[in-house]
């Protein structure tokens, strides 16, 4: 009863606090109808054929910001991300040799089978996501995060032994990550190399051509749109992402009894 | 006959109402596992204000952390320690 | 006398600022670690919630604001037009994506480090650890 009632009396406030606060904003819109001059040049240049010297050659203005106008934050990202997954794997050292406890394992067979059926598809959704990042909504986060819940299902309706005896280990996953952030590192000083070799300026993490230097990824690749250096990121950021939760996983359900000589 | 911006603007500010009422249940609740499930609807809650809001990267980003990483996470942390708050 | 557009979105800004001190709450005054990783991920993605709120556009002429994607022929030149025109805020997107990023970094390592401290000390209550090591 106290607990309903506290429920009533904090919608009844969310309902009336509100209201006096839109008779104060009356003058002052919250949300305005005009947005800011910086979203006007980030949405004016994000696929722009007319100024062909500040464009990022992408229909897509978020993923263009996050990649290409500003890279640097999402390298400095990815490295936080990869100091939580180093930090975890410490944590998980020092183990004891666990074997599989005999018997059955896992959820009933109609678990079992439902999976059989839906991982398949989760992982093809992921990966359509991931690499239409340019196009439609979508990018190398997002489609690493969505097909990162099929190895859950996986460890879940089967055991973690069903991935560890078909070669799916932690040692696995950290090799693809690993890859996966090299290819980013590559991607990312292209152009810069290109422009040592030629002997023309060039930036680090650039895409396409500016006024003071003409070094430019290619847009279009056999008449479909890649935008330059977006595709490669968006592919490595899948597979980096994709190992790198499947690693906290894997390390997540390892049984207490492997812990438990290592106390005290 | 009624404007379909009010409609819209409607339905966005019925779910953040709703989430004042998942992420409260979620703090009062003692028993954990059902606290992660109230979670788990907030965050749903969530996505649908931000798709309205008009950002489809951000619902793509999350539905499957937020509903489908972080429950399962604090899931798998819950059978391993305690399941119930004390007092 | 008062818009209804302007109620509405007043309410989504009120229901997130209460949202924000229950978390706030939460994380403060409820013994157990695990309730207070759960309050603290309401807490930022409440945080990110207001980010995107402040990219929104109202509707102009019954013109209904679209997400900052170009769909149809991106070559011409009339649709680049109405799309700045109706386009939401692309930048507070961009950055909640990696405020997402760096949330989850953060929690996964509290995940690791509270099953550090029920390994030692037995409990997870925040007040028998305190007692505990003394």
């Amino acid at each position: 009863m106290r607990r309903e009632f506290a429920l009533l009396s904090i919608i009844l406030f969310v309902v009336s606090v509100s209201l006096l606060v839109s008779i104060i904003a009356h003058y002052i819109y919250i949300p305005g109808i005009n947005i800011r001059p910086l979203a006007h040049i980030y949405l004016n240049t994000t696929y722009n054929l007319v100024n062909r010297n500040f464009t990022a050659n992408s229909p897509e203005a978020v993923t263009a910001i996050v990649w290409d106008y500003r890279g640097l934050d999402t390298v400095f990202e990815t490295t936080v991300f990869y100091l939580a997954i180093i930090g975890s794997i410490a944590l998980g050292r020092g183990l004891f040799k666990f074997s599989k406890s005999s018997g059955e394992t896992g959820l009933s067979i109609i678990v079992k089978s439902v999976s059989r059926i839906t991982t398949p598809m989760i992982v093809t959704v992921a990966v359509s996501i991931a690499l239409h990042g340019h196009l439609t909504p979508g990018g190398g986060f997002q489609g690493g995060s969505t097909a990162a819940v099929a190895p859950l299902i996986i460890i879940i309706a089967f055991s973690q032994y069903f991935l560890i005896e078909r070669g799916i280990s932690k040692d696995l996953m950290l090799v693809i990550r690993s890859l996966g952030l090299l290819m980013i590192g590559i991607v990312a000083i292209t152009a810069y190399f290109i422009g040592v070799f030629t002997k023309t300026p060039a930036f680090v993490l650039q895409n396409q051509a500016k006024t003071v230097s003409p070094v430019s990824l290619p847009a279009y690749l056999g008449g479909q749109l890649i935008s330059g250096t977006l595709w490669f990121f968006n592919l490595a950021e899948f597979f980096a992402v994709l190992a790198g939760f499947t690693i906290v996983i894997l390390l997540l359900v390892i049984p207490e009894r492997a812990f438990k000589s290592d106390v005290k | 006959m009624i404007d379909p911006q009010l409609l819209v603007l409607g339905l966005a500010a019925l779910s953040s109402l709703f989430s004042v009422i998942a992420v409260y249940l979620a703090i009062i609740e003692k028993d954990l596992v059902k606290a992660v499930v109230f979670s788990a609807i907030q965050s749903g809650l969530y996505a649908l204000l931000y798709y309205i809001l008009m950002a489809p990267d951000i619902v793509l980003v999350y539905i499957p952390v937020a509903i489908g990483l972080y429950p399962a996470i604090i899931l798998i942390l819950i059978s391993k320690t305690e399941k119930v708050e004390k007092d | 006398m008062i818009n209804p557009v302007t109620y509405f979105l007043s309410l989504i800004l009120t229901a997130l600022i209460v949202n924000l001190g229950l978390s706030l709450y939460g994380v403060f005054f409820r013994p157990s670690l695990i309730k207070k990783i759960i309050a603290l991920t309401i807490f930022s993605d409440t945080a990110n919630t207001f980010a995107i709120l402040i990219g929104f556009r109202r509707w102009v002429d019954n013109q209904p604001s679209i997400p900052p994607v170009i769909v149809g022929d991106y070559t011409s030149e009339i649709i680049q037009k109405e799309f700045i025109k109706r386009s939401v805020d692309p930048l507070p997107q961009a950055l909640v994506l990696t405020a997402i990023v760096i949330g989850l970094a953060v929690t996964l390592f509290l995940v690791f480090l509270t099953l550090q401290i029920y390994r030692t000390y037995g409990t997870l209550d925040i007040r028998e650890i305190r007692r505990l090591r003394g």
